[in-house]
């Protein structure tokens, strides 16, 4: 974020800033940190009565750092590492969540940014290099479709995934969530797209169809290398979205295999309802991979984001 | 690995498009772009058109790739049975544990078995939504489980056609004459037929912490009364229950309406229409009210997740009313002496019975009333459209036998065994279910639903409406409010 | 099938057909995921399944739907959430940008950690926060629960049920769960909001800012009558954005209050999946999300309509 410096403040009040913004983020990180230090305790100081911040306390001193009972009990139960001879590592992980949720999230998220970003790219380019007929209520429609709710769409995309079943095609799950993915941020995508074609010039494209490229050729060649940073947005923000998103998997998913991270970590929590401990490990196991990405790819989001909603 | 090819063709694909780009433009012909765009249902992964003759390596290996019945090999058949347990689930301290080693322990005898025949194939359900799940499966005929576990009212999925009608098949076979009359009945719908065949019937109880109540559980509301006011004295609330609207109103189900059964209340007119505005109905609200306004009843009854078991496994709490499968939840208990009952498993508080720390008791009714209770049978449904109704009814005998029957019963679902012969097992002469056996005698148990033909449209009702008169607005007109929530479902009912 | 004559031509058939095929894609997935659903949605809205099958009733779904003693509640909290939870997330996201919009040292680490909520799923903040306040064992229940700082039984936020309302039948003011909720969600819509601003903000040319304090205004006064007018379309359009997620979203309620405690929490989105998936009356949860639907459209319609007057006559 490097605008132009403005001066709506006065000089002196730089302090003030520093001591408004500290403040701001630790009440920000506040849910954060509690949630952290709740996976980190053990069950009987989870069920304590009443319920101690730090498990520091000793009999006689209200908090003693060398009293902490930190545990890893939660972690543990989320992954339920068991010995095995045959894993590398010399353990095997059995907690569904992370060996079998987490890779089913993995590739639903991957594999529904990417056809994101082609879709967005391809469509985006359009709208921004051609006028046709209908090209502005095509564009208005598009923004339109994210007014329809997703639980709105919910209920009949649960009877077609019946639906389909019924028809006796090779059907996987699999396949019609990441379609329902696809479907879902596409919209967005899209205007974000455009904006980014927009604002590469054209004639970079006319000089290479001149040189002899065809029109897609040129769009791939020349032009998407410029997108490149913005196709890189877009598969972040889809892929944050597709991570996170729980309505959608829940409902669709119905083979246990194939269920996404959410799902689990949902249904983790009905069957763990006082072992807060255990849930707040596996929220910390799962949020961390989307948290990660973000810090290294923090610019990539904020422009999709600005982009995204701007120009919506 | 699947994923993996999918992964690699889908890169391949990317990459082939964006090297579109040819180097002499004008001879090279274009293909015929009508191939590549096809319409498929699927997310077709080469949609995006190619530009030059380039081969199109991601049509074969699809994500379709796995149908999911067997070709035919000589293997067994599924028996598909869709439970609210996961063998798999190998978590000792999740909550659900009890149930899934149950399965763990069972499958393979039933599949040995029947080598080559049938395979029972468990498809474990999220809980809070498998009901509707089957109703949405069945109706728009999609993929059916051959059996079903149910915990519910059988008239839901009768009124929707999800349940075949068993009748005359039953009947036929040995056990039924050894089916518990309550145990049939809880499986018959208002139409007079069998939709399911019940495993085992959970009573309503009260469980009760001896220290809390040395003399016995009081027989009638005003005992209970002043027996409250004295353990409130000393800091501990009286009774915890299910009182949250949580779970959709699943609190009917459960200590709720043991309370308004008690008083003489009911839900329905014996006809189908619900009918809540009855005296004795008003008599248990303002019952309720009292203890709750008074404090004899914890704070967290109200907070849902089940969050009102915690109070009542630390000896928090003087009673506990709900169900007799509580047992299976219960884990690691301290009685309010300090002892300590922590295996982790559904032996906890089946050991601090034995030892005489807590008992079981009906819930006090008012002189001339009997002890209410709601009876839930837990029972299998054969849904409509099962694929393998042969063996669905096979199962059905086999867990139907003087050997099954027990097991599942007290290693999954909880309760009595429907059958009767089943209740001499040596499983069930343990004084827990002696005294489940007494309080049983003393109540009057049925189902809470009693004609209603549409439970689940019912419950949401009944439950907020009892809620908000006890608990968020103790001063508003009970007959009133009782009245607008009957209208509103029998504005349903033609 | 024999496009080969076209490429005799400097531009084929193909490549002055390009924008159809460029766009087919996208126009295939929406049509499949979003359009389909959206006409199936208003056919079921008009179906009852009996123990028969599906059967057609007319209105008689969003008759009963509206009749329904929940329903009235529940647009109630709808509009008491929503109208906080925007207010709060605007309010605290233009404190937070303008606090940014100064140049100053370690404003990267601040934004960065400000953003860390905005990648967690719902599901996640919804339990975040209900951890906090649980029954029993929630992080600050011990201090809510102190009767000498909340006479007389202390504070249970999940359970606590709501004050009187001041007009009958609207329910305000709200439970502490539904401010629990209003919290959460706002938690997690608040750094989308602030970075909206904030990039807002940084467009403002600093020429402009500049003369005005040459005219002698102060910080107030800039901010209200240069920057403020500036930003507005931009604010317009984070509404939108956290008027339409807070409606359609129900997993942070799903994972905090499940409703709870009676109806305090339960808005439209929760109704709808409590009608569908609960109470299994899938013909009156389409009729409910019709409505859902219809409203946002009608806010979407004002927005672009607003942003459009907003920028002069211009393109949108």
């Amino acid at each position: 974020m490097n605008g132009p410096s403005h001066s709506f403040w006065s000089g002196k009040s730089r302090w003030v800033i520093y001591g408004a913004l500290i403040t701001i983020v630790v009440l920000n990180m506040l849910p954060i940190a509690l949630t952290l230090i709740v996976s980190f305790k053990t069950h009987e100081d989870i069920i304590r009565i009443p319920p101690q911040l730090f498990p520091c306390d000793t009999p006689t001193q209200a908090f003693d750092l060398s009293a902490c009972r930190w545990s890893l009990e939660g972690y543990d139960r989320v992954l339920m590492l068991q010995p095995s001879q045959e894993s590398f590592w010399g353990y095997d992980m059995t907690g569904k969540i992370v060996a079998t949720y987490g890779g089913n999230t993995v590739l639903y998220a991957v594999v529904s940014s990417l056809f994101v970003v082609l879709f967005a790219a391809t469509s985006g380019y359009a709208f921004s290099r051609y006028r046709f007929r209908g090209h502005n209520a095509l564009l208005t429609g598009i923004i339109a479709i994210t007014g329809v709710p997703l639980l709105t769409n919910l209920l009949a995309l649960y009877q077609m995934g019946i639906g389909i079943r019924t028809l006796g095609l090779p059907y996987d799950d699999r396949v019609f969530i990441i379609l329902v993915y696809v479907g879902f941020f596409l919209p967005l995508s899209v205007w974000i797209a455009k904006g980014f074609f927009d604002a590469i010039p054209r004639d970079l494209e006319e000089a290479a169809m001149i040189d002899g490229c065809s029109p897609l050729g040129a769009l791939f060649r020349v032009t998407a290398p410029l997108a490149a940073p913005g196709m890189i947005a877009i598969f972040m923000l889809t892929f944050v979205n597709v991570w996170n998103e729980f309505l959608a998997g829940y409902l669709l998913v119905t083979k246990n295999a194939n269920k996404p991270v959410m799902f689990g970590l949902y249904e983790f929590l009905g069957q763990n309802l006082v072992n807060l401990q255990v849930v707040a490990a596996a929220c910390a196991i799962i949020a961390m991979p989307v948290v990660i990405l973000f810090l290294f790819f923090r610019r990539h989001f904020f422009t999709a984001m600005v982009e995204g909603s701007v120009k919506g | 690995m699947n994923k993996r090819i999918l992964l690699i063709s889908l890169t391949i694909a990317v990459l082939t498009v964006l090297a579109a780009c040819a180097p002499a433009p004008t001879a090279t012909p274009v293909p015929a772009p009508t191939s590549a765009p096809a319409p498929t249902s699927a997310p077709a992964p080469t949609s995006a058109p190619q530009a030059t003759a380039a081969p199109k390596p991601t049509e074969a290996p699809k994500p379709t790739a796995v149908p999911p019945t067997a070709t035919a090999v000589p293997k067994p058949k599924d028996i598909v049975f869709w439970t609210q347990f996961d063998e798999k689930n190998m978590d000792p301290k999740s909550d659900s544990a009890v149930g899934n080693a149950y399965l763990r322990d069972t499958m393979p005898q039933f599949n040995k078995q029947f080598t080559g025949k049938w395979n029972w194939a468990n498809v474990q359900k999220d809980f809070s939504k498998m009901n509707a799940e089957l109703v949405a499966a069945v109706q728009a005929k999609g993929e059916v489980p051959d059996l079903f576990q149910i915990s519910l009212d059988i008239n839901t999925f009768v009124n929707n056609g999800t349940a075949q009608d068993l009748t005359a098949w039953a009947q036929a076979q040995a056990w039924y004459k050894d089916l518990d009359p309550s145990a049939v009945s809880a499986c018959t719908a208002t139409n007079g037929k069998l939709y399911c065949i019940p495993l085992s019937i959970r009573p309503q109880v009260v469980l009760v912490w001896k220290d809390h109540f040395p003399n016995g559980y009081p027989k009638t509301p005003a005992d209970f009364l002043t027996q409250a006011a004295a353990l409130k004295a000393k800091g501990v609330p009286a009774l915890t229950y299910y009182g949250s609207t949580f779970g959709d109103g699943n609190g009917i189900t459960r200590g709720m309406t043991t309370m308004m059964f008690s008083f003489g209340g009911k839900y329905d007119d014996g006809k189908g229409k619900m009918l809540l505005n009855t005296p004795e109905n008003i008599a248990a609200i303002q019952f309720m009210r009292e203890i709750v306004a008074k404090g004899y009843v914890t704070e967290s009854s109200f907070a849902g997740n089940f969050q009102e078991e915690e109070a009542f496994k630390t000896g928090a709490v003087g009673s506990f009313a709900t169900g007799m499968n509580a047992y299976l939840f219960l884990n690691t208990l301290k009685a309010p002496s300090g002892t300590r009952y922590a295996k982790g498993n559904l032996n906890d508080y089946l050991d601090a019975l034995a030892a005489g720390d807590t008992y079981l008791a009906p819930f006090p009714a008012p002189a001339g009333k009997t002890p209410g209770c709601n009876l839930a049978a837990s029972g299998i449904i054969v849904p409509t459209g099962s694929k393998n109704l042969d063996g669905a009814k096979e199962f059905i005998n086999w867990i139907m036998t003087p050997q099954q029957n027990p097991q599942f019963v007290l290693g999954a679902v909880g309760g009595f065994p429907a059958l009767k012969t089943s209740l001499s097992n040596s499983s069930f002469q343990t004084p827990y279910f002696k005294q489940a056996g007494q309080v049983m005698a003393a109540s009057n148990c049925r189902p809470w639903f009693g004609t209603l033909t549409k439970p689940s449209v019912a419950q949401p009702i009944i439950m907020t409406t009892l809620y908000k008169l006890i608990k968020e607005d103790p001063t508003a007109d009970i007959a009133a409010a009782l009245t607008k929530a009957q209208e509103e479902y029998n504005k349903d009912i033609k | 099938m024999s496009p080969n004559i076209h490429s005799l031509k400097k531009q084929s058939w193909f490549d002055k057909s390009l924008p159809v095929w460029l766009l087919l894609p996208t126009m295939l997935a929406l049509l499949v995921v979003q359009v389909y659903p959206t006409l199936y949605t208003i056919w079921l809205s008009t179906q009852e399944h009996d123990a028969a099958g599906w059967k057609f009733v007319g209105l008689d779904n969003f008759e009963r739907l509206i009749t329904l003693n929940q329903f009235g509640e529940s647009v109630g909290l709808t509009i008491v959430f929503l109208v906080f939870h925007v207010a709060l997330t605007m309010l605290g996201g233009f404190i937070t940008a303008f606090l940014l919009s100064r140049k100053i040292r370690f404003s990267g680490l601040f934004i960065t950690l400000l953003f860390i909520p905005w990648v967690l799923s719902h599901v996640i903040v919804g339990f975040m926060f209900r951890l906090m306040v649980a029954p029993d064992y929630g992080v600050f229940t011990g201090y809510l629960m102190d009767p000498a700082r909340f006479p007389p039984n202390g504070l249970s936020i999940l359970t606590a049920v709501p004050p009187k309302p001041w007009i009958p039948g609207f329910p305000f003011p709200p439970a502490p769960a539904m401010w629990l909720l209003i919290l959460a969600s706002t938690w997690r819509a608040l750094p989308f909001v602030t970075l909206l601003i904030l990039a807002a903000i940084q467009m403002v040319p600093a020429e402009v800012v500049e003369s005005s304090r040459i005219d002698g205004a102060n910080n107030w006064q800039v901010i209200r009558h240069i920057v403020v007018p500036l930003i507005l379309p931009t604010m317009v359009v984070a509404i939108f954005n956290v008027i339409l997620n807070g409606m359609n979203g129900v997993a942070i309620i799903f994972t905090s209050t499940g409703g709870g405690p009676g109806t305090a929490t339960q808005i439209l989105s929760y109704l709808l999946y409590s009608i569908g998936w609960s109470r299994i009356q899938f013909g009156r949860a389409a009729a409910l999300a019709l409505i859902i639907a219809l409203v946002n459209w009608a806010l979407i319609l004002a927005t672009l309509r607003f942003t459009k007057i907003e920028e002069g006559h211009d393109q949108v």
